[in-house]
């Protein structure tokens, strides 16, 4: 079997995202009729007043004196010096996955080209060496992208991938929104959650 | 002082009287009718009716004018609808009136001697709450009565005619599965 | 006569800069910060001033920047002149019903009688109450001026809900003036000296139904249905922009600051501390001669009456910021089938108790 991958295979669950013991239902109340303590409305306001005041009190306290080494309740980042860890399922700029050596998975078979909804991306495919198909030329124009992920869902070869890159992704020029292959190229370790994360859903763990 | 108040205010109430008959659109007229409202409360004000002038101004500027505007928006009514102005017999009839109205009060006017206008005499024997509900329920607990009764009836007449008939099957209310109330 | 006038402006100007100077933007402050603490987050603190950020504060600088330098917007087909005025409407009986609301008591400073309130109406309760009500007018027409579909909505639905608590507003008070036997806010605060005559003790039921139907007429959440932003954009003062938006803004956390103030006045005491006469605090303060003393004492009880305020603002932020809005049936529901019964039925015990 031809190897398809530089990362180590593993079994998921299909079920997106999460373990198979926390896959229960929650309880949910369904009987909107409301008892009488309840319809006195007063005291579950009050109820309610004494949860938002504990979550002021607390993070007042926490404002004046900085809690070391706990977890923080403020969930808030301060964007520009901060940044969030993005989740595997946030679908940012495609990119094209390299092997190790540094050449492009991607063997020019025009899926993605066709699926794309916004005819976003061009390929020009050549051979090399007279057996391997590659794309001599892979225009991906992102002004027209519209981030959906087909892309990287009919990609057999896992070559193409929706990244975690949310920054950089507008211009002021529209020409210079036109990525060539060079600026996409991007090694698999950079994307391997992606990868590991598709393989789950699209239920590529077969392969 | 309180002569120059008191002409302020009266030209103020005479000139949005006049704005109210005049202004073609039904919210202007509305609006205006408030000012008057408002400037009469301030003319109670200065004949030290202080009650009189707050309930002049919950009362009808406060309630009763927010109920015109709120018809007079939830209707939409525009300016092309106002046709009364036409009918000339009409417009005889209410002049006459308002000529004759002026008449009778120039003549009391003149009767008395022109004194009318008293500033701050007896102002706490009359003006204060304490006062008025005194009078109210002691010298004229009859009419107080009468018109309090008059008004209930008015407010049963109102509740039946916005009540739904129970009967009515095409009347019934609409229940949604799962909501109550 | 000059002294009269001393004190008269004394106390506007007082007024004025604690509620325009003070209240109007340090609330805009508190409503976003506040918010954003109960909620675990941040809240605003960007804005800053050679580095300095003081928790925010400057965002209020910052924001009465650009609402001055903002374009003032009429939009096509607008009424012109009720388009304008309707900001204003909203905003003076704001400014104005606090001048009944007294922040202290009476003192003697050098043989001068001082009475801490700008005017001691003898129909006190009844001239907030109608001044409340023009309010209503700015609602009303800066909706129906604005030539949108959603202010218009908006306008009907404040002009419906602020005359149906208003009738409701005026029934839950007359529980306490039937306690106290009078409309005037200083009379009704000088009887409240004992701890135990306090209103919240004589009318419980009466504070609850008053502070809802107080919140409702201001139309703040859980009673925003005038200005609701998820269904009708942003209600009655959709179209406006620059000063005229921040006049409505304005009067509303005016109103928040006068209905903390009757809330206060009406229902914990005015001015007094509890347990605490005036006549105890005169003698507390007797090292500094008759009128050091009277000096202290009103610094003491403009100082108390100003927390309680401030206490009361902080709770109507905190309910604004807890529940979720009512549905527009429900707001009318509350208010005919619950709150006006509700009164009555306080109107008809307090009468069996206090008048025998």
């Amino acid at each position: 079997m031809n190897k398809m991958t530089d990362i180590d295979q593993k079994k998921c669950h299909p079920m997106v995202g999460v373990p198979i013991e926390k896959l229960r239902p929650k309880q949910v109340r369904k009987n909107l009729e409301l008892t009488l303590w309840e319809s006195l409305y007063i005291f579950e306001i009050i109820r309610g007043m004494y949860i938002t005041t504990r979550h002021f009190v607390l993070n007042m306290i926490g404002f004046v004196f900085k809690p070391k080494g706990q977890k923080r309740r403020i969930f808030t980042v301060y964007y520009p010096e901060e940044k969030v860890t993005i989740p595997a399922a946030y679908r940012g700029r495609p990119v094209l996955v390299t092997w190790k050596n540094g050449k492009e998975k991607c063997v020019a078979c025009g899926l993605c080209e066709k699926i794309c909804p916004a005819n976003a991306i061009m390929i020009v495919a050549e051979e090399r060496d007279g057996s391997d198909r590659y794309p001599s030329a892979y225009t991906l124009d992102m002004s027209r992208c519209v981030y959906c992920g087909y892309c990287e869902e009919v990609c057999p070869k896992e070559a193409i991938v929706m990244s975690a890159e949310y920054q950089g992704l507008a211009e002021r020029d529209r020409s210079k929104m036109i990525y060539s292959k060079e600026q996409l190229l991007r090694s698999e370790e950079s994307v391997k959650d992606r990868i590991e994360y598709i393989r789950r859903i699209y239920s590529k763990c077969s392969y | 002082m309180q002569l120059l108040i008191f002409y302020i205010l009266a030209f103020g109430a005479v000139i949005s009287a006049l704005l109210m008959v005049t202004s073609k659109k039904p919210v202007s007229s509305a609006m205006s009718l408030i000012a008057t409202m408002v400037f009469l409360a301030g003319l109670y004000v200065l004949l030290d009716a202080h009650l009189i002038a707050a309930l002049q101004l919950i009362v009808y500027a406060g309630a009763i004018m927010v109920l015109f505007l709120f018809v007079i928006m939830l209707l939409n009514v525009d300016e092309k609808e106002g046709r009364m102005a036409g009918n000339t017999i009409l417009l005889q009839f209410g002049a006459i009136l308002a000529i004759g109205l002026v008449f009778i009060m120039m003549v009391s006017l003149v009767k008395s001697g022109g004194t009318l206008l008293v500033f701050g005499e007896g102002a706490d024997q009359f003006g204060t709450t304490k006062a008025v509900g005194k009078l109210l329920f002691t010298e004229y607990l009859l009419p107080f009565e009468i018109a309090s009764v008059l008004l209930l009836a008015a407010i049963v007449g109102a509740v039946i005619l916005a009540k739904r008939r129970i009967d009515d099957p095409d009347q019934k209310e609409r229940i949604i599965p799962g909501h109550k109330g | 006569m000059l002294a009269d006038m001393i004190e008269s402006i004394a106390k506007i100007l007082f007024i004025f800069g604690m509620n325009i100077g003070f209240f109007a933007p340090v609330l805009g402050w508190v409503e976003r910060k506040q918010s954003a603490v109960m909620q675990d987050r941040i809240g605003a603190n960007r804005a800053d001033i050679f580095g300095f950020t003081v928790i925010g504060l400057f965002h209020s600088i910052a924001d009465a920047i650009k609402v001055l330098t903002k374009e003032d917007f009429i939009p096509t087909g607008a009424n012109k002149f009720f388009h304008t005025a309707a900001p204003f409407i909203s905003l003076v009986p704001a400014i104005v019903t606090f001048c009944v609301i007294p922040f202290g008591g009476r003192y003697t400073l050098f043989g001068h009688d001082v009475n801490l309130v700008i005017s001691d109406l003898d129909v006190g309760l009844l001239f907030i109450f109608a001044f409340s009500s023009l309010a209503t007018y700015g609602a009303v027409l800066g909706g129906w001026s604005s030539n949108n579909n959603w202010s218009l909505i908006g306008g009907l639905r404040a002009s419906a809900q602020m005359l149906s608590y208003e009738v409701a507003m005026g029934l839950t008070i007359i529980g306490v003036l039937m306690v106290y036997g009078s409309l005037k806010l200083t009379e009704i605060g000088v009887m409240q000296e004992n701890f135990f005559r306090w209103g919240i003790f004589m009318q419980p039921l009466g504070f609850v139904l008053f502070l809802t139907c107080a919140i409702a007429e201001n139309k703040r959440a859980p009673f925003d249905v005038p200005e609701a932003e998820s269904e009708i954009v942003a209600g009655y003062f959709t179209e406006y922009s620059g000063m005229k938006f921040v006049m409505f803004w304005m009067g509303e956390f005016l109103e928040i600051v006068t209905i903390s103030g009757i809330v206060t006045t009406l229902f914990f005491g005015a001015w007094h501390l509890p347990f605490i006469t005036d006549q105890m605090l005169l003698s507390f303060f007797q090292f500094a001669g008759s009128n050091g003393a009277s000096i202290l004492a009103m610094l003491v009880n403009i100082a108390t009456f100003f927390i309680k305020v401030i206490f009361f603002i902080w709770m109507q932020m905190t309910i604004r910021w807890t529940l979720p809005r009512f549905r527009y049936d429900q707001v009318m529901k509350l208010c005919w089938k619950m709150i006006l019964p509700l009164s009555l039925i306080n109107i008809f015990i307090t009468g069996l108790v206090f008048l025998r």
